[in-house]
């Protein structure tokens, strides 16, 4: 999988689906964001949406 | 809800967080998971209580067991934001490559690439100086500033 360089989704695609910014296979850290309305962690890394997150990307 | 702390096998820590997602569509009550890169053979569980995880985990490949203690969020936020690998380099520092063809050479930094987290040094006992660039994690700074 290939992260969001910007908003740090995983994705297979070389281009980000959400905000269209370029993806990058040099990424570190996995979250998976479940129910961001009842998640503290989400809440804390600032994520509203649903998903698979790289915490880190180059 | 709560955090909670999952053993799983070392290395298996991606999958684990896999099957607690995929847990979670069967049961709900789990809302996030985290496995940070620094921890190794752990990661954290958000969900509604320790029952629930208690009870994913015991049929669960890879998962070996959960500590009994619940950790705060402000005990694992800093694993949310890692620190970049070249935040305590600077350039004329000198520094050791700790890994890669020229381990255990010293070097002097001579650029930074924050956006890729990349230093260009200059091996101190080459007869030319050559710049070679390497990756943050790659160095140990051994001193500040030179002279």
């Amino acid at each position: 999988m290939k992260a969001c360089r910007k908003c740090h989704i995983l994705t297979n695609r070389s281009t980000c689906p959400y905000c269209g910014e370029s993806t990058s296979d040099n990424w570190q850290g996995y979250l998976i964001v479940i129910d961001p309305n009842n998640s503290k962690i989400a809440e804390k890394a600032g994520l509203k949406m649903p998903g698979k997150y790289a915490l880190k990307v180059r | 809800m709560a955090i909670f702390v999952v053993k799983t096998q070392v290395g298996q820590e991606e999958n684990v967080a896999n099957l607690f997602e995929k847990a979670s569509k069967r049961t709900g009550k789990i809302y996030a998971i985290l496995a940070p890169k620094e921890l190794r053979g752990y990661i954290f569980v958000e969900g509604e209580n320790k029952e629930t995880v208690k009870r994913i985990i015991r049929h669960m490949r890879y998962a070996r067991d959960m500590l009994d203690k619940e950790v705060e969020i402000e005990e694992i936020e800093h694993f949310l934001f890692p620190p970049s690998a070249v935040a305590n380099i600077e350039e004329g520092m000198i520094v050791e490559l700790v890994s890669g063809p020229f381990k255990g050479e010293k070097a002097k930094v001579t650029r930074i690439d924050d956006a890729k987290e990349e230093i260009t040094v200059e091996l101190l006992d080459a007869m030319v100086p050559i710049p070679i660039t390497v990756r943050g994690e790659q160095v140990r700074v051994l001193k500040k500033k030179e002279g």
